[in-house]
Parts: structure tokens; sequence; C-alpha cells
């Protein structure tokens, strides 16, 4: 008999990906702007087509959406997906290099494998794209950091959206274990990018100085020097913060700071000069030195100040359970964080900056990128039931729910 | 029970062994070592007796209450029900409908023994310089001022044990610990607490060893080591069983010599020392059952046991507890097989299903990862109330440690170890509002006098105010 009511409840869920039309029916709609309750949505052919108490067309579906509510499909701004199957495996692990030849050069979108198990598990629970971030493992710069859609074809949206560097205690341990040379390394490498810039043929030929990078470090860097490319910061000592806030003024630079623990306190700063942060609103213990101020409304507090946020998380599972996203930012709102606010961080704000071919938004004659949750969006016993990436239902299948079908069977015998 | 008759081994223990000489003709004292030389100092602090009023109460144990009233005197929960006759003399604390649970147990923490910040010197948990160091006690390591302790007190957590790491076959002893202030770990070690004994299996011990081409490097050399761990261990037993029986024609040039590894494996085998095993994979606890049977004692927990799942009838059919994270994966092969409905799973074939942290972040909201195991489950079709899924981090908790007499559940008689929540504890936007531990409120969110911080803190936190 339960066994039974497993059944029905699984096939709940499984809407068929061939209907071309699908409107659903008294639900919340949660998103940047605030909360629309109790509205239908009509989707047809991949887009939202209307939005409203009155639906002027009919469906070929209709999902009852009473109690239920739509995000946007969520973004995690800071994952290894398609680039880590097995952490502790080196051989499934691209998310760095031990090369220290290749530094800023390195595109991890490069490595990213459409076919990892973590993509089905992660969009299952609503995740539909993801920053993939690589980390330094010689060097201050760790790579290029790129923006994946985890749909059914699972693909590299841009392989190159920043440049990433480690300013953070790992990253001073790499440069000698001082703050002050790093910064010295940080300012000798764009200095030597803007002069490989300016004389990129001579240099390519043989005809100019050596520089400490190679070509295709320079390469990779000179896209941010000319101000194009944001430099991605990883950091969190509030005087760190502000070394960098300075460097990217001294040479004009497109700025995002990630982690920031001790962002809180140095947040009018970050806000005045307009640099987004990549932050995970669940760190609030000293684990380091260099967060010895970390605190669990530090999103609060930078969103207070006009910082414009964007989320990742949470904690250790960044990765292989990206989704959980969604408990840090319902964290963040439990301590302070407006609700509109936590959701725009993990859906408007990281699909504008990322140039994503979605809104992050639930908006008519958009494409559908959304999720159905059974209840408040934030809420932890709320699931994702219906999951829309860039147009298209995506089965609700992975490696963890067979597994799990396969024992629950076993136990019913 | 369990608890009674260690209590009554420990007292026997210490107890000395008068025998008469023949051969002398003089009376010689026997006695075995002290089984416990590091006492707890811990004494319950006074406090007026309260009521709780009009609450709603998770039990801890499976039910639920609603509109219920909670009478608290010298530690203990005295009284519990509706509409409770209370003296003029009760203070009473109204709770307005808001949601109380007992104290959240963590019965896998490494606060203390790895402090933050994780600096190297902070680098007290993992004796991995030998693969069987049962010698090692964890309470030995813990830095009482760790400052994230208080954060788990703010997360309602109000009993820890903490245990060495894993990189050993055999890691050395636990400790059950009361999450409150202390300058020594004396002070917060749980009065009559039994011991645990740390084993590890899998992946982390064969590395460690492994790379240092000693045994063991493989699963096999694994269950080499623990089992030649055993047969001197048991052998050392015989010894001083024997010491102690013939005590009346020994002289004490005879007392055996004392080994702290084959002593605490000696406990074990005793049945006073309590096995939290390290054990990702089904067919790897299958191995450590049968080892517990060759050897003769019992296992109390599978920790991490993210295939628990795939063994949850043998498990519930041993009495071992599972304890499980509600979803992590993925960092190690062993722990590749995750199932976010595990916990439920296991409650599910009727066994003992446990929620833990193993992190200092994890461990301020083990109610929200109780919340999101609860969710796998009801996903599934499985009906698990919140009265159900809080026994993972209460009850079941408690009975992994052994102390399910004591604490875990809210009834008569029991440790009045109780969180106040703001919200349905269930809830992401849920924080514990009060947290007592014995009747004596350790914790208060809006209270700044009721929010304790560690030295360290002093100087980095502005004064008077906190790390939230």
């Amino acid at each position: 008999m339960r066994y039974l009511q497993v059944i029905i409840i699984l096939s709940i869920v499984s809407i068929p990906a061939t209907a071309n039309s699908l409107l659903i029916k008294s639900v919340d709609i949660y998103s940047s702007s605030g909360v629309e309750k109790n509205t239908n949505v009509l989707i047809e052919n991949g887009q939202i087509t209307e939005i409203g108490q009155r639906i002027s067309h009919t469906a070929d579906r209709e999902i009852d959406g009473t109690g239920k509510s739509i995000t946007a499909g969520l973004f995690n701004a800071s994952t290894h997906i398609g680039a880590v199957e097995v952490s502790a495996i080196g051989a499934t692990v691209d998310s760095y290099s031990e090369n220290d030849s290749v530094t800023a050069s390195l595109k991890i979108a490069e490595a990213f494998n459409p076919n990892s198990t973590l993509i089905p598990h992660n969009r299952t629970h609503g995740l539909t794209h993801a920053l993939i971030v690589p980390d330094s493992a010689t060097h201050l710069f760790s790579g290029q950091v790129g923006l994946i859609q985890l749909g059914a074809n699972p693909r590299v949206v841009h392989d190159s959206l920043a440049v990433a560097v480690d300013f953070s205690e790992y990253g001073f341990e790499l440069s000698g274990n001082s703050r002050a040379a790093a910064l010295v390394e940080l300012r000798q490498a764009l200095d030597d990018a803007k002069d490989f810039s300016r004389n990129r043929k001579s240099a390519l030929a043989g005809d100019h100085r050596d520089y400490e990078l190679s070509y295709a470090d320079l390469a990779a860097l000179e896209p941010v020097v000319n101000g194009t490319k944001p430099l991605l910061v990883r950091t969190n000592r509030a005087s760190d913060i502000k070394n960098i806030l300075s460097v990217a003024r001294e040479f004009q630079l497109k700025l995002i700071l990630s982690s920031v623990l001790e962002g809180w306190m140095v947040a009018d700063e970050i806000a005045a000069a307009g640099v987004p942060v990549i932050m995970d609103p669940i760190n609030n213990l000293p684990r380091a030195y260099e967060s010895l101020g970390a605190r669990l409304d530090n999103a609060k507090l930078m969103s207070d100040a006009g910082v414009d946020l964007i989320f990742t998380g949470m904690g250790r599972s960044e990765s292989h359970n990206a989704y959980l996203v969604r408990q840090s930012a319902g964290n963040a709102v439990a301590n302070g964080l407006n609700k509109s606010a936590a959701i725009a961080a993990m859906t408007k704000n990281p699909a504008t900056l990322f140039r994503a071919s979605v809104s992050g938004d639930i908006i008519v004659d958009e494409v559908a990128d959304l999720v159905m949750w059974s209840g408040d969006p934030l809420e932890l016993t709320s699931e994702a039931e219906l999951v829309i990436i860039e147009g298209k239902i995506i089965p609700m299948e992975s490696r963890a729910l067979q597994l799990r079908d396969r024992y629950f069977e076993r136990l019913m015998q | 029970m369990k608890l009674l008759i260690f209590r009554i081994l420990v007292a026997m223990s210490l107890l000395l062994v008068a025998a008469c000489n023949e051969n002398t003709g003089s009376s010689v004292n026997v006695t075995r070592p002290n089984k416990d030389p590091y006492p707890s100092t811990y004494l319950l602090p006074t406090h007026a007796a309260f009521a709780i009023v009009n609450a709603n109460i998770l039990t801890g144990d499976g039910k639920e209450l609603n509109d219920a009233d909670l009478l608290i005197e010298n530690g203990k929960i005295t009284a519990m029900g509706s509409d409770l006759t209370l003296g003029l003399n009760i203070d009473q604390i109204q709770a307005n409908g808001r949601w109380v649970t007992p104290g959240i147990i963590d019965v896998h923490s490494h606060m203390g023994v790895y402090s933050a910040p994780s600096t190297s010197n902070h680098s007290d948990g993992n004796e991995m310089t030998s693969p069987v160091t049962a010698e090692v006690w964890a309470e030995h390591s813990v830095w009482p001022g760790d400052p994230q302790f208080e954060k788990a007190l703010a997360g309602g957590v109000t009993t820890l044990q903490i245990l060495p790491g894993s990189g050993n076959l055999i890691g050395g002893r636990g400790v059950t610990l009361k999450n409150i202030p202390s300058i020594t770990v004396q002070g917060m070690k749980f009065p009559g607490a039994p011991y645990s004994l740390k084993m590890a299996c899998g992946e982390n011990p064969k590395r460690v060893y492994g790379s240092r081409n000693t045994l063991p490097s493989t699963r096999m050399g694994n269950m080499a080591g623990y089992r030649k761990a055993w047969i001197q261990a048991a052998e050392y037993k015989k010894s001083w069983d024997e010491y102690i029986a013939d005590s009346g024609n020994r002289s004490l040039s005879n007392t055996p010599t004392r080994n702290l590894r084959l002593e605490t494996l000696s406990g074990v085998l005793e049945g006073d020392i309590r096995i939290h095993n390290h054990c990702y994979k089904a067919d790897e606890m299958a191995q450590m059952i049968d080892m517990s049977k060759e050897f003769g004692y019992e296992i109390a927990a599978f920790h991490h046991a993210v295939e628990a799942y795939k063994a949850a009838p043998l498990l519930a059919k041993e009495g071992i507890c599972g304890v499980m994270w509600a979803d992590w994966w993925g960092f190690k092969q062993e722990a590749f097989d995750m199932v976010r409905e595990n916990i439920a799973l296991v409650d599910y074939a009727q066994g003992c299903a446990v929620i833990h942290s193993d992190d200092p972040i994890q461990v301020q909201r083990l109610n929200q990862e109780i919340a999101k195991a609860m969710s796998a489950g009801n996903r599934m079709g499985l009906d698990i109330t919140p009265a159900k899924a809080i026994r993972w981090g209460t009850q079941n908790a408690a009975i992994a440690l052994g102390l399910e007499d004591e604490i875990g559940s809210l009834a008569v008689g029991k440790n009045a170890d109780i969180v106040l929540w703001t919200k349905h504890p269930l809830s992401v936007y849920s924080h514990a509002s009060k947290v007592w531990v014995d009747g004596t409120l350790r914790y208060d969110r809006f209270d700044s006098s009721v929010q304790p911080t560690s030295d360290f803190n002093l100087g980095i936190i502005k004064a008077g105010g906190i790390r939230p």
C-alpha cells in the first residue's frame, strides 16, 4: 500500500516533456521584484506567454499550483560542476592545475563534462545554471571562469566570463606567504599584461622583454587590463578587500569580489565602487585569521549598504550539492536579508551579470527557466516538483534517485 | 539499562578487591586501574523552579503535544502536560504557541580538537602516527575555548560527542560533553557518560598508512589491523581477569603491566566503552559486524553511514545506529552512493537513524538537516511527521551515546535540556530563542547577557557584541 502511494507521488512529477503548452494555476511567484500571490503562468513552446489572474488561452496540460511557488531557475556562482566527479580522485578533478606554467590562461570550461552525475542531481533540485570557477594551486591567478547550463543537454554558455585570482590566505601562501608580496605580484602581472597588449606583435616575435607569465597567460589577462572582462577576486579580510578595491581603481579594472567574509566591515566602500560580490551567507566562523569578523548577517549588512549580492553555497557542498545555495539564501533571510534580495542573489543578479541566455526572472515573452516548489521557495521542506531549463521540462531522474528506488524496492520485499 | 550496567562496572572497578594471600598469610590489595582518572567536575547549577507554558512540544521521542506546559525543577523535568497546576512561586515562561524541543545532540563533532581558527596549532584531532592509537583520548586535546562551541549552542545543541579523526583504524577515545562554557574540559564532561572508541573503515586509514608503505594499504589490511589489535586486547583482558580472579594466590609483584592502548580496547570487550565506527559502505559494515562477533563486543553506531540504506534491515536487526548526513556526497568514492532518503529509509526499516554534523557550520543548524532528510522521505511518499523526524537529533542520538535515560526526550525525570524556538524548528527561518542545559538558561537570542562568548573573541568582536 505504501509502495503504491510512492509510485503515485513519483508519477505526478513526470509531466510529459512533449507538451507544447503548460498552465500552472493559482501559484505564488517569487522574484527579485517581490511576491505575486495566487496567479497563473502560461508557458507555450518554452516561452512564458501570459502571467495573471485571467489567462486567455487553454493549455495542453494544467497543473494546480495551489500552495506552491515558482522562482526562476537557481544559479550557484561558485562551483566546479562538470570539472569534478569524486573530489578525492584526482583523475576526475579538473578545477585546478598543478602545472605552474598555466595560470590565467586555464579555462575550466574546456574540461567541462556534460555527462557528470552532478548535473542531473543538482538540476532535479532546481539548479539550472552554475558558474564554474577554477581554484589556484600554484599561483595567484586561478584561471578563467565559465558559465554552464544544466539542461537535458548541458552546455557551456560562456567559457571565459572573468579571470579568477585567489587573494585569500591560500593565495598569499602561493605568493611567498606575504600579502605585500602578493600585491606586488598582482600589480606586476597586470602591468605586464598591459605592456604585452601594447607590444603584442614584437613580444610574440621575441623582440620584446621577458615576462614572468607565459604569453598565453598574458593574453588571457589582456581583456582584463583593457577593462572589458572582470577580474574575479577571492578575498576575505577587510583590509585585503580594500587593497583589491584600490588595485582595481589604479588599473581601471572591472571587478567582482568573492567570498568576502569580512565584507560587511567595508560594505560602503564595496558599494561605492559598484562592485558585485559572490558570497555564501552561511559562513560565520573565525575559521581563519582572515575571517575573524565572519558573521551570519554579512549578506544583510552588505545589501543594506547597496552591494549587489550573488550567492553560492552551501558550505563545503558547493559543487556536489550546488542546489543548496537555496539553503544558504534561506539562512540569509533568517538573518535579516530581504527575501526578494535573497531570491535575486541566486536568479536575476547572476543571470544579468554573467550574461546568461535566461533573464533570471519570471517575465512574459522570456524563455521559461523556472522551478515550481511544493511550498515557500526557501523552506527546506519544499521540494522542486517541476524544473524547466531554457524552455524544456527536465526529467526528474538522477543516479541518487535510481539508487533510492532500487533499495526501496528491496526494503519492501 | 546499558547505562546502569556501565555504572555498576565503573563502581566495581573503583572498589579495591581485598584478598588474602595464602603464601604469606597477609592481606594484599589488588585493584584494576582507575577507569575514571579525569572525572567530570560539572556540577548541576542551582536554579529556581520554572515552567514553560502554552508551548507546542516535539517531545523528541516521537510525540507532539500542543498547548502544553513543562515544569522544571532542579535540572529535571518534573511535569509535562496541558494546564499544569503551577505554584505561585514558579516562574512562568510564556511560549505563546512557540515550539519546544529537547536540546539537540550532535554525536559526531570535532569542535575543540579542530578548533577555530583552523591553524596547524589547533590540529589536535588525529594522532596519525600509528594505525592503532586506542591509547589517545580526545578529551586530552579539547580546547574548551574553541569559539565554535558557542555557535552550536546558539543552534540549540546541548550535548556533543567529540571524536578523534578517522585517519587511523582505531583512532582513540571520544568524549561526551555538555555544551557549556568552561575553562576545563572536565567542567564540560557529561557526568557518567560512557566512553566511546573511534574506529574507521575504508579509504582514510588505508590512504594514510598506504602512502607510508605500511599496513594498512588495502581494505584487507584494514581488517587485519583491527583483528590484530583485538587479539592483543583479548590477551590483555585475560591477564587482568586472571590476576583479579587469582588475587588470593598472587603477590603485588604479579600485577600485569599497564598498557593504555590495550586498556581501552579491553574496556570495549568488557562492554563499557562504546564503538563509534566511521564506516560509509554497506559491505564494510557487514565485515565490522562479523568482526565484533568474532571478538565479542558490540557496535553502537556506524558514522557517515552514506550506504546505511543498503544495510538498513541488518542495522535494525543488530541494533546498531546509522549516523548520517542529510545529503553530503561525492568527496570520496565511498561517499558516492548517497541518497537524500538515507535517514528516512533507515527509520522506515525500524533502525536507529541519527543525524550528525561532523562540521562546525552544520552543527549550528541540525534542525535544518533534519528538515531536509524528512522532506526527502516525504517526497517519496513516506509519511514522516516533524515529531518523528526530530528523533534523529534527539532520542536516537541519545541512544547512540548510551544516554537515552537522561537526555534526548522531554519526559518526567529527564534532564531539562530544552530549546525554545522562534518558529517551527524545521523551518529555515527558525532560530533557537532560549536554550537550557539541565534547567539552566545557557543561551538567549534576545538577551546579550546570556550569550556566552569565548575568550578568543574578546577584542575581536566589539565589547557587548556578538558574532551572529
